[in-house]
């Protein structure tokens, strides 16, 4: 009778581990999809786009391009002028 | 960043776009080939997208009355850009502006245009701001690349489309050729590989075309781009009234600024040239938008007094006013 109860708390045991194990992967899956659609939502994994630039290196681009150093004065004329055109 | 060597320089000065191209190279041997590719990018970058060509792909697209077309991997790349630089500035510098220039009267090369005569730009017309439907009424598919315009856009990518040309240009000589270049597009300027020494002097003032005592300043860069943007050249009258090629999307009509020359420098030519644009539509709120972004800048007023951001060096006093702008 004993040895019935025992082996009854384990069923219920292994059961519950069971259920917990399978709502630990759907919940994990849930999320898996939400990130994807939030990522779609968002236009950040999309082919499309309405301001997608086309060269990969300059899509992760969210800023303007300062340069490496800012320009040095020099004295007298220049090789080329950058003027208005 | 880019070494600098002591080289000489080897020059070669052609038209194209409507304005005059300078290349310079640290190797002279290296010029003509340098050359073929700057001639054949140039060719690429103007059968994609000039707005004076009825068989560029961008005539195509602004006659596609809405439709989706498919689109070239380059004129992909340039439209990208355009709209990225529209992101980036919140809308002042926006590729839709095409509609906008044709009625104020930049609807053909501009050498064909009456030269500007007034002094100031007239009142907006009520339906103008209309005719700029904003960068979000483009359509952009990357993969293959296609394009649609919503809404009656017109694209217009004269703010970004030559200075990306000019960075194409760079990469592709100082690439395969392996020498120091610099490559100068109506004034807008990038350069790569290895600069000479104390770096490529440049110049900065209203005109690109002005000598080489022209009022300004002279700077040295070693990589990246500059560019200037003004309202007193590439200007036009209709009807009387003053016109030029800077448009403020806000109003469809020429930007009432009160900087008469922006000149920025940038990682490259493009993202300078996007900034100074959207400098003078910015006016005078460019001022901290420039200094937020660290980006090194000089700004004349229309009585020629200067302000500088970001690490641009101090120059000399201010620069005369310009007497007859635009003409």
């Amino acid at each position: 009778m004993r040895r019935d109860n025992a082996g009854a708390a384990v069923n219920a045991r292994d059961d519950g581990l069971r259920k917990v194990t399978r709502l630990t992967w759907r919940a994990g899956a849930a999320g898996l999809v939400c990130s994807a659609l939030i990522a779609a939502a968002f236009g950040h994994g999309g082919t499309s786009s309405h301001a997608t630039t086309s060269t990969p290196a300059r899509q992760g681009q969210r800023t303007i391009l300062i340069p490496a150093q800012p320009p040095a004065a020099v004295p007298g004329a220049g090789q080329v002028n950058s003027g208005a055109s | 960043m880019t070494a600098v060597t002591a080289v000489a320089v080897a020059q070669d000065t052609f038209g194209v776009f409507g304005t005059t191209a300078t290349l310079l190279v640290t190797e002279a041997s290296a010029l003509p080939a340098a050359r073929r590719l700057a001639d054949a990018e140039l060719a690429a970058v103007d059968l994609a997208c000039s707005r004076f060509r009825a068989d560029s792909e961008l005539s195509a697209l602004n006659a596609a009355d809405g439709a989706t077309i498919g689109i070239s991997e380059l004129f992909a790349e340039l439209l990208g850009e355009a709209l990225r630089a529209a992101r980036l500035t919140d809308g002042a510098v926006d590729p839709t502006c095409g509609r906008a220039l044709a009625e104020l009267g930049y609807d053909r090369d501009f050498g064909l245009l009456e030269p500007a005569r007034a002094v100031t730009p007239g009142p907006a017309s009520p339906a103008a701001a209309s005719a700029v439907p904003g960068w979000r009424s483009v359509r952009l598919d990357t993969g293959p690349p296609r394009a649609s315009l919503a809404g009656g856009a017109q694209l217009d990518l004269g703010a970004t489309a030559k200075a990306r040309a000019a960075d194409r240009c760079a990469e592709a000589i100082a690439g395969q050729l392996g020498c120091g270049v610099l490559v100068s597009l109506g004034g807008d300027i990038a350069v790569a590989g290895p600069a000479p020494a104390g770096g490529w002097r440049i110049r900065v003032t209203d005109d690109h075309a002005a000598g080489p005592d022209a009022a300004g300043q002279t700077v040295a860069i070693t990589s990246g781009g500059l560019a200037t943007s003004s309202t007193t050249v590439r200007a036009w009258s209709q009807d009387g009234r003053r016109m030029h090629h800077i448009v403020d999307p806000a109003t469809g009509q020429p930007a009432r600024s009160c900087w008469r020359t922006v000149s920025v420098a940038a990682g490259n030519c493009t993202d300078a040239n996007t900034a100074s644009t959207a400098a003078i539509v910015r006016g005078a709120a460019a001022v901290a938008w420039l200094e937020d972004l660290s980006l090194p800048a000089r700004l004349v007023r229309a009585d020629g007094s200067v302000e500088v951001t970001a690490g641009w060096p101090d120059g000399p006093g201010p620069a005369p006013p310009a007497s007859a702008p635009g003409t």
